[in-house]
């Protein structure tokens, strides 16, 4: 679950891979059967919605629900290109610094009121006026100085410097328009009542479905808005039902009590795969498993050597991890771009070699004698060094066991110590948030956005104390991250990236694991399923919900 | 005067065990790595001002002690807080998970007392039989499993029969009131039916034990001397003195099954305290924790205090 809850704080932005890019479809998204409008799509998921409140919901299942029930200016298409969800066109002025929207008319909110640009500029200019009470979003409203409706169905985006068109939509794709009529009675002084505004069932909604009725920890229910301005759907409503029990939830699947589920977990995939009524997809995910080494003050200084990393890389079994972890689903990770993200993942940088005799050597020119119990000597005492590994990542005590295995055998050794996420995170930065002097390494995962941005930011010296969980900090590394942030063109843009990943590759704060294939499984009853890394319901796009339906 | 001695001095002990289970309610959960804010502000272009602002938000920049004397002057006023993580009255969140959660726990809780107490009253009355080897055995079986372990057997077993999870069905939209009922009735069979196995056990081998030791008193063999049938000597003159086990079992389980909720929560998604619990631990929402601590503390100590209570009427010694 750990792991949804990082990927709902980050509220995922991620481009679609198309159906194309999936390694089983089991002809999901044909049009065999006939197609039944209408009916119930009911989903599983493991997740859940903390909050029906923007500025308050952690979970990934709100942010997806927040792309079902409120306008979103832009979302991704099949082709991993940003198409108009509310906005109709947008256009971006000659110095880059502003970006005209035209939007949708037509719109109106469930309660009858009507949608315009001026709900947009209203929730883009509540959230620069109050960073601090709409936190959550501020972070995605960076540079914005802020928004004005110039008519009811344009709005103009302002921004303090000029900034990349890619870059400041994968920033608004996260930002769901709010009803003013409605968020304007809750804002109480300075903004303070914002978070405390419960936004309870039935929610005021504008996307394509309306949010009837939610039970916490529970269910939530869906019904088509009869006043969306874009195409109808497919289907009367959905349905969400939240498990705590993955296997539940599977078996849930198996006996027709639910259409489809959010995530499959690898250890289900053969039982799922081989029901004929039921269709997995497969394909490339953002979510990745990666060894920490603390890259500030470790508790053991020789941890810093390059040399010391290098072994270390060499000794990690990589295919055995994907092959017994991830059962085959999976692929070994080469940097903390990944592959889901497309264009953005350094494709040039090798997987490193499993080669135990290699990492031997390597220690041996480096002056780390072999002590007489089989463990080597550094500044004077052995190497033994404790892992912190976290208790919610599916596989990381086999992860540490196999890292262990190829450690013993170079000299090293390994203890373990696991802790939850917040646990976790404190060991690694210190009582105070910013010391990273209290560890050696660590085991965790991410959730990665297809923009690099977030990926990249998580290892510069500003993210002390929030994302950054290796203690690195590099200038050149850090100049570089605020120049792709600001260069317009493409091109140039992947080229700093690339050099970004190459940097880390080399200096490795982090010797990346493995990249976790992304896996579901539905009825095959359904069909219309726009599959992305992270999976067919998710905060990127409206596109499955609009299309999805049954067949005849 | 014994008497209102008896329970003055019991009500005492049991406000004195609220109160210091509240105060390490309040120390633990700060004593343990990680805060309140850290995850919360762990956010794509958070800032250093989000984390003082969360931090001055949830009062944790003042001093503890001074953290400590606003949480028992709010407590004393029945204020639980605000949950940091939903940003709602505790009050509101624990009533609404409780409320899921009483009504499975009575269920499998009435079951157990219900079924355990006469499997035990048979097998002391039919000691040394097949019955009684049989209901021992059968007790101890279902008391040695795991709840977590069970549960997911049940929901192997009856998996296509009944309800895989979660305590109503999401796809039954706008059910009628009877129809809402017999949903959740179907949702709460497997939860319920987990405890009440697990619990059910413990009931017999205590009954029966106690049973059997009645059984054996000189006023029992009085009764049969006077002719009495078995079953009125059994129910009326044994049983009401086997109670007192009983009663102090029933006020133990009442304390475990609410906590012990969590396990079975956990396998059947259930919404109920034992998942708030678990989110609350994970986010480090101290109010949350506090609430639904203090929760597990009121329902021991209440069962306890009303066991004592009991006993005070079963048994004419304490009086004395």
């Amino acid at each position: 679950m750990r792991r949804w809850i990082r990927l709902g704080a980050v509220a995922v932005s991620v481009a679609l891979v198309a159906a194309a890019c999936t390694k089983e479809t089991d002809g999901t998204n044909g049009t065999e059967g006939g197609m039944v409008e209408g009916g119930i799509y009911r989903l599983g998921s493991p997740s859940t919605i903390d909050s029906l409140n923007p500025f308050v919901a952690f979970e990934q299942d709100a942010y997806n629900m927040f792309m079902q029930i409120y306008p979103f200016l832009v979302y991704y298409d099949e082709n991993l290109e940003f198409t108009g969800d509310f906005a109709d066109g947008w256009e971006l002025a000659p110095d880059n610094t502003s970006i005209t929207f035209a939007t949708r008319s037509g719109g109106a909110w469930s309660d009858g009121d009507p949608l315009t640009a001026d709900d947009v500029a209203y929730t883009l200019n509540l959230i620069v006026r109050f960073p601090g009470p709409t936190g959550l979003m501020a972070g995605y409203a960076k540079h914005i100085t802020g928004a004005e409706a110039t008519d009811e169905n344009t709005v103009v985006v302002s921004y303090e410097q000029p900034i990349n068109e890619g870059w400041a939509l994968s920033q608004l794709l996260q930002i769901p328009i709010l009803p003013e009529h409605v968020w304007s009675q809750h804002e109480g002084d300075d903004g303070k009542d914002l978070k405390r505004f419960t936004n309870a069932d039935p929610t005021v909604s504008g996307g394509a479905f309306v949010l009837d009725n939610y039970e916490k920890r529970d269910i939530a229910q869906f019904s088509a808005n009869p006043g969306f301005y874009g195409p109808e759907p497919h289907i009367d409503g959905y349905g969400l039902k939240f498990y705590t029990n993955t296997d539940a939830m599977i078996s849930a699947l198996q006996n027709g009590e639910i259409d489809a589920v959010e995530t499959l977990p690898a250890t289900a995939y053969d039982a799922v795969k081989a029901n004929p009524d039921l269709v997995v997809l497969e394909g490339e995910g953002l979510n990745e498993d990666d060894f920490i080494i603390n890259s500030n003050k470790p508790l053991h200084e020789e941890l810093l050597d390059p040399a010391v990393r290098d072994a270390f890389a060499h000794a990690i079994n990589y295919q055995e991890m994907v092959d017994t972890v991830l059962d085959g689903h999976g692929s070994p990770a080469t940097t903390f771009v990944p592959p889901g993200s497309g264009e953005w993942h350094n494709a040039n940088l090798e997987p490193i070699a499993y080669d135990i005799d290699e990492a031997n050597r390597i220690l041996d020119d480096a002056g780390y004698e072999m002590g007489p119990d089989g463990v080597r000597i550094a500044n004077g005492h052995p190497m033994e060094y404790e892992v912190l590994t976290p208790n919610d990542v599916v596989g990381a005590d086999r992860e540490f066991q196999i890292i262990q295995g190829g450690f013993e055998q170079i000299g090293v050794k390994l203890s373990q110590k696991s802790l939850d996420p917040d646990a976790l995170f404190v060991a690694i930065a210190g009582p105070t948030w910013v010391d990273y002097d209290g560890f050696d390494l660590a085991i965790w995962d991410w959730y990665m956005l297809q923009d690099p941005d977030f990926a990249l930011s998580v290892l510069t010296c500003e993210q002390f104390g929030f994302w950054n969980d290796t203690g690195y900090c590099n200038e050149e590394y850090d100049a570089l991250y605020e120049e792709q942030g600001v260069t317009v063109d493409q091109a140039a843009r992947q080229e700093i990236v690339y050099r970004m990943q190459e940097i880390v590759y080399e200096d490795k704060p982090y010797i990346m694991l493995q990249y976790r294939d992304m896996l579901e499984a539905h009825s095959a009853e359904w069909e219309g399923f726009v599959f992305t890394p992270l999976g067919s319901y998710n905060n990127l796009t409206k596109l499955t919900l609009l299309n999805v339906h049954q067949v005849g | 005067m014994r008497g209102i001695d008896y329970v003055v001095k019991r009500t005492v002990f049991a406000l004195v065990t609220i109160f210091v289970a509240a105060t390490i309610n309040f120390v633990i959960f700060r004593a343990a790595p990680g805060t309140a804010v850290a995850n919360i502000a762990r956010v794509p272009g958070a800032t250093h001002q989000l984390r003082e602002e969360l931090t001055r938000d949830f009062g944790l920049d003042k001093p503890k002690l001074e953290q400590y004397f606003i949480y028992l002057g709010q407590l004393a006023r029945g204020n639980l807080g605000v949950s940091f993580a939903s940003q709602t009255p505790v009050t509101t969140e624990l009533g609404r998970a409780l409320v899921n959660t009483i009504p499975m726990v009575l269920l499998g809780t009435l079951f157990a007392i219900g079924f355990g107490t006469l499997t035990g009253v048979i097998a002391a009355y039919r000691r040394g039989t097949w019955i009684d080897t049989g209901s021992v055995s059968l007790g101890l079986f279902f008391y040695s499993l795991p709840t977590q372990w069970l549960g997911l057997m049940l929901l192997l077993i009856f998996a296509g029969t009944l309800p895989s999870g979660g305590r109503v069905d999401p796809f039954l939209f706008d059910p009628s009131p009877v129809e809402h009922l017999l949903d959740v009735a179907r949702h709460m069979i497997l939860p319920s039916l987990t405890l009440g196995l697990v619990l059910y056990g413990e009931y017999t081998l205590v009954s029966r034990s106690a049973m059997l030791e009645t059984l054996g008193e000189d006023y029992i063999l009085t009764a049969r001397a006077k002719g009495l049938r078995d079953r009125r000597i059994v129910w009326a003159h044994a049983l009401r003195n086997a109670l007192l086990p009983i009663t102090t079992l029933m006020a133990l389980s009442l304390g475990y099954v609410v906590a012990g909720s969590i396990l079975v929560e956990e396998v059947f998604s259930w919404p109920g305290i034992g998942r708030a619990i678990v989110d609350a631990v994970r986010a480090r929402d101290y109010p949350m924790l506090q609430g639904t601590f203090l929760v597990f503390t009121l329902a021991v100590v209440l069962a306890n205090y009303v066991a004592d209570l009991l006993y005070f009427r079963l048994d004419p010694r304490i009086k004395e």
